[in-house]
């Protein structure tokens, strides 16, 4: 951050005089720090749309030093990427772009498309979200990789070329650079595919890297492999990093400074340690308070905010946060604050008229008015016995693998599912865990499915697919288990209004119109949503709340068990916080029991009672949520642990992280002994002979013992709900597989 | 890739065969040459008939399956098609309109497809702007004006042309002037009689690729990967020309290779109105004159065609999208 007092554009007239003195001097580049490698001054984006100039981003200003990191956060539709599409210019042409970009002395806005390539993909590197669909799919990665060193070193010679793309790959780690070369984007997975845009957009050596949300779109496990990456591009190039994200987790342990946007403003800059630790602004305390942490058992409430950010199509008069803040004065209403220095930090600025009185020991809790934890009649109760709503026994599906046209060949077997038992007792959450492609959501299927020809027993509120199992006993089943599905959106037909949706289930199960009625207002108090928006059509809602259809749609005919799948992943997390505690609300209210299915282990440790870590269509890991995650038995749950950056900026810095290499394997190349061989830490560093063990047999999943001075003290003592199926449990981890950032590098600025 | 392609193309003989096979059985049990026989005047006895059929393998009194058997071996064993109840043999017949359709259309269809694809990518380069409106709004006017009406609009364009010159340039119907004298005066007579038919198909036929050809590029100018070009450095238009036109081409090649076989076989509008007699009118014509052989060898030559097509169209996917080459 620079050492000015840096303003935004809507100041209030007192300091507008002065402000506009900075303004000017900070134009000509003369109150920039020296050595700034990029300063942004008063950015602003304005779009023509259909409704009218729609102001994107309002003035941001910012200075990034070389070799650091900056972390731009916020919900979507803050204008974050916005602002590095503006920096970038790679905005469409109709985008109306004012104030001033510098990139080491040189402005950048204003500049010809033609201008702008001399830095683009030299000095001013992007690297995006979607890497499935950032790469073209008809060049080899090669192709790609040398035209970015073409595009800017015309004279280099062809072998020159192609030695520093094999350089390249290596640095990113691809294995077998030069082979890989000549591979097209769609033989290399999510996480490979970022590798490479990261390698194209180191390949000139930028001063500046922009990442645009690099990991949103991956795997937990990948994702920390990425930002390895990231870090390894920025340690070798000794680029300013610009990190853009709404996961406050994923920047914590990588940025000097972050910079908070909301509403296409700032709200909230400074170093990370004063952005994490002394918030001043509700916005960002609100953004803290909204992740649920993976490494805290403390059961509390999340805090939700509530409403959604403002339409820019119209200059905000006060506060833009003012709505949907639960301090706001009448005062927060009269002129939009401007950044303001706050004690402590000296960088630290924020925007709100009620900065001072926010430090120290304020409660975000109390602020955003965080629910009580709700009690579940059934917390009471020893699980033993409480009834099971549902069982799988030894559950498999395997898929053939066939070649050939006319005459199937069977060339092996996919093993999806194998073997899963397990059961969920009334009035708990029981989650699935694990990397795509582990068979999760195979495993709802096969619940959702429940035929007689399956492999292996599904028994739901008492009912079993192999007894009978004809349309009246799929009826009796689907009414004890409905789902709530990942995408609200697709999930809703777009034509039917809310009260046809709620209305459908109940319908079929045979209630007559003052009942439905009735039912669906009830529906819609209990989900949170107003009853007289029953005839508005889902586009009307925003996200969140087609979640609470979604929720209410399932509870319609009062199943006992809500199999969710991926219920918040498409969710912003302020907005994700107001639905897991109406989950969490709904399961202890109506004593509902839960079969959730997420990747996500913040959200599972905050709301599951019991946790199971898939691995190739097998069960690696399964116990009570704490037991699981504070001490984690099977190297595959530690890594998966480890893979979660935590929103504290202290933790993150110092932990060491077991980054584990390469995807997810085929489940074609499952190995006959334990499946997670070929990428455990633990079988790395064991010795040959240990080693064979894990290749030959396969490891059941098996209760921990509990130590014999344990026994001898308590020897009546159950055993702890947690099984694991790891031969090795307390093998010591392969060196290269932990990481830890040296702490100097992360000197706080 | 060769292995893959000889595949395909056992499976479309097999198909080739089945329709043609099909197709015969429908023919012979529909068609009935010996009912327009009747009609002549003197008006032939059924013997007679019958008789005269007999000598050119139409025997009316054999049943469907043994006159399958019959014109399948003519066909297997001596590549005989058959003759037509006046006596004409396909074969020789079938030759000439193969070749004259080919001629009418060839020409066309490369010019089509050059002028439609190049004006799509030009017009959705340069979206909204006052050329890409006249020339998408032409290229609809392409599609709903009917194809004989457009083919006499050109004709008539063609003769005003030759009123106002005084003087016959071009040639409106017909294939050649017969009895030219061999070199020069012969290709002049040529390209006289080529330009109008040529000219009139080409300009009712681009506007379908113009119009695929600019939505498919559209869809991928804004498209990720576009957006990565350009932070490589790539200008606008550099970005789009490498890599979005390539992308864009991947079902516009497709749809080329089905829409030929369509051409060649369908075009029974400009052959009638151009007086080209080739394989479309043959196909009708066959049709009213109960002509179950050459109904049927019409018939083969299209599923011929549309399998070459259906090859040519892999092999052009093949061509510009690694995603689906076969290891």
């Amino acid at each position: 951050m620079s050492s000015e007092t840096t303003t935004g554009s809507g100041t209030t007239a007192s300091v507008n005089s002065t402000a506009d003195a900075v303004e000017r001097l900070h134009i000509a580049g003369l109150h920039a720090p020296t050595g700034a490698v990029l300063s942004v001054r008063d950015l602003n984006v304005r779009f023509n749309s259909e409704n009218g100039v729609v102001h994107a981003v309002r003035g941001v200003d910012f200075d990034l030093l070389p070799g650091k990191t900056l972390g731009i956060v916020g919900e979507s539709g803050s204008g974050k990427s916005v602002t590095s599409l503006a920096i970038m210019g790679l905005l469409p042409e109709t985008a109306e772009v004012t104030g001033s970009v510098r990139l080491k002395g040189r402005e950048l806005l204003g500049l010809s498309d033609k201008a702008m390539c001399e830095y683009r993909g030299n000095e001013l590197a992007m690297v995006f979200q979607d890497p499935l669909s950032s790469l073209t799919p008809v060049y080899t990665v090669g192709t790609q990789i040398i035209e970015a060193l073409t595009i800017h070193n015309p004279t280099m010679s062809k072998q020159a070329k192609e030695a520093r793309a094999v350089e390249l790959l290596a640095m990113v780690g691809i294995p077998s650079p030069k082979d890989r070369l000549k591979a097209f984007p769609h033989e290399f997975s999510g996480g490979m595919r970022q590798r490479v845009m990261i390698a194209i957009a180191i390949a000139n050596n930028p001063r500046v890297l922009i990442a645009d949300e690099p990991t949103t779109a991956l795997d937990v496990t990948i994702q920390a492999q990425v930002l390895e990456v990231l870090h390894t591009a920025q340690e070798e190039t000794g680029a300013a990093v610009v990190m853009i994200t709404h996961d406050l987790g994923v920047v914590a342990g990588m940025a000097d400074d972050i910079m908070v946007m909301y509403a296409g403003k700032p709200v909230e800059t400074g170093a990370v340690d004063d952005i994490y630790y002394n918030p001043r602004m509700p916005y960002t305390m609100g953004l803290l308070g909204a992740v649920p942490r993976v490494d805290i058992s403390e059961k509390s409430s999340l805090v939700p905010i509530d409403g959604i950010p403002p339409n820019l199509l119209h200059t905000p008069t006060g506060c833009s946060f003012a709505p949907r803040c639960p301090l706001a004065t009448d005062a927060c209403l009269d002129g939009e604050p401007a950044l303001a220095p706050v004690s402590g930090g000296a960088l630290h600025h924020a925007a709100c008229i009620k900065s001072a009185a926010l430090g120290g020991d304020v409660d975000v809790h109390d602020i955003f008015a965080a629910p009580p934890v709700p009690e579940s009649r059934f917390d009471a109760i020893p699980r033993e016995d409480r009834a099971t709503v549902l069982q799988l026994k030894d559950v498999r599906k395997h898929f053939p693998l066939t070649k050939g046209a006319l005459m199937k060949r069977r060339i092996g077997t996919v093993k999806a599912v194998d073997g899963l038992s397990f059961d969920v007792r009334e009035g708990e959450c029981f989650s699935i865990v694990g990397e795509s492609g582990s068979g999760k959501t195979t495993t709802l299927l096969e619940i959702m499915e429940f035929h007689k020809d399956q492999d292996g027993e599904v028994v739901i509120g008492g009912i079993s697919n192999k007894q009978a199992a004809d349309t009246k006993t799929k009826n009796a089943m689907r009414r004890e288990l409905q789902m709530v599905f990942q995408d609200p959106t697709g999930a809703l037909d777009p034509r039917f209004t809310v009260y046809e949706v709620l209305a459908e289930p109940l319908q079929n199960a045979g209630l007559d119109r003052q009942a439905i009625r009735k039912r669906i207002m009830e529906l819609m108090r209990l989900v949170g949503l107003q009853p007289d928006h029953v005839n508005r059509f889902p586009n009307q809602f925003s996200g969140g709340q087609r979640q609470r259809i979604g929720i209410a749609r399932a509870l319609a005919v009062n199943p006992k068990l809500v199999v969710l799948d991926e219920p918040v992943s498409a969710l912003d997390v302020s907005v994700q916080a107001g639905v897991i505690n109406l989950l969490d609300k709904l399961r202890a209210e109506l004593g509902l029991s839960y079969l959730l299915v997420a990747h996500d282990l913040s959200v599972v440790r905050h709301i599951s009672n019991r946790v199971a870590v898939m691995y190739l269509g097998k069960i690696v890991e399964m116990g009570e949520v704490d037991r699981v995650f504070d001490n984690p038995r099977h190297p595959y749950t530690r890594a998966l642990l480890s893979a979660i950056p935590v929103p504290d900026p202290h933790v993150e810095r110092t932990r060491e992280r077991i980054i584990l290499k390469g995807d997810l394997p085929s489940p074609l190349d499952a190995p006959k002994g334990c499946n997670f061989a070929t990428r455990c830490p633990v079988f790395a560093a064991l010795p040959a002979a240990k080693q064979e063990k894990c290749l030959t047999l396969e490891p059941p999943l098996e209760a921990v013992a509990p130590s014999s001075a344990a026994q001898a003290l308590e020897p009546a003592a159950p055993a702890p709900d947690q099984r694991f199926a790891c031969f090795f449990p307390d093998g010591e981890l392969d060196e290269d597989m932990l990481v830890t950032h040296d702490q100097a590098e992360h000197h706080a600025p | 890739m060769l292995k893959y392609l000889a595949k395909r193309g056992i499976t479309y003989v097999v198909m080739i065969f089945l329709t043609t096979s099909a197709g015969y059985f429908l023919a012979v049990s529909s068609l009935k040459p010996a009912l327009l026989e009747q009609e002549r005047i003197p008006r032939p006895t059924p013997e007679q008939v019958a008789n005269s059929m007999r000598l050119k393998g139409l025997d009316p009194d054999l049943n469907a399956w043994e006159r399958y058997v019959q014109w399948l071996t003519g066909v297997v064993t001596r590549w005989d098609w058959g003759r037509s109840p006046n006596g004409a043999f396909i074969n020789a017949e079938f030759g000439d309109r193969v070749w004259i359709s080919t001629r009418l259309f060839l020409a066309s269809i490369i010019l089509t497809l050059i002028i439609g694809v190049a004006l799509g990518v030009y017009s959705a380069a340069r979206q909204y702007k006052f050329q890409d409106r006249v020339i998408t709004s032409y290229s609809y006017l392409a599609y709903i004006v009917p194809a004989p009406i457009a083919y006499f609009l050109v004709q008539l364009g063609a003769i005003n042309i030759n009123e106002t010159v005084g003087n016959r340039i071009f040639f409106v119907t017909g294939i050649s002037t017969p009895g030219m004298e061999a070199g020069w005066p012969q290709i002049v007579d040529m390209a006289a009689h080529y330009a109008v038919p040529t000219v009139a198909i080409t300009l009712v036929g681009w506007g379908a690729y113009q119009i695929a050809q600019r939505q498919y590029l559209l869809d991928n100018v804004n498209a990720d990967f576009v957006r990565t070009a350009r932070a490589k450095g790539l200008t606008r238009n550099q970005a789009i020309a490498r890599h979005a036109l390539r992308v864009s081409f991947i079902p516009v090649a497709q749809s080329i290779a089905f829409t030929i076989p369509a051409i060649f076989a369908g075009g029974f509008f400009a052959e009638k109105i151009f007086a080209w007699p080739g394989v479309g009118s043959w196909s009708i014509d066959a049709i009213s004159l109960q002509d179950v052989n050459a109904a049927t060898a019409t018939l083969a030559y299209g599923s011929v065609i549309f399998a070459l097509g259906a090859i040519l169209a892999d092999f052009a996917t093949t061509l510009v999208d690694p995603r689906v080459r076969v290891q």
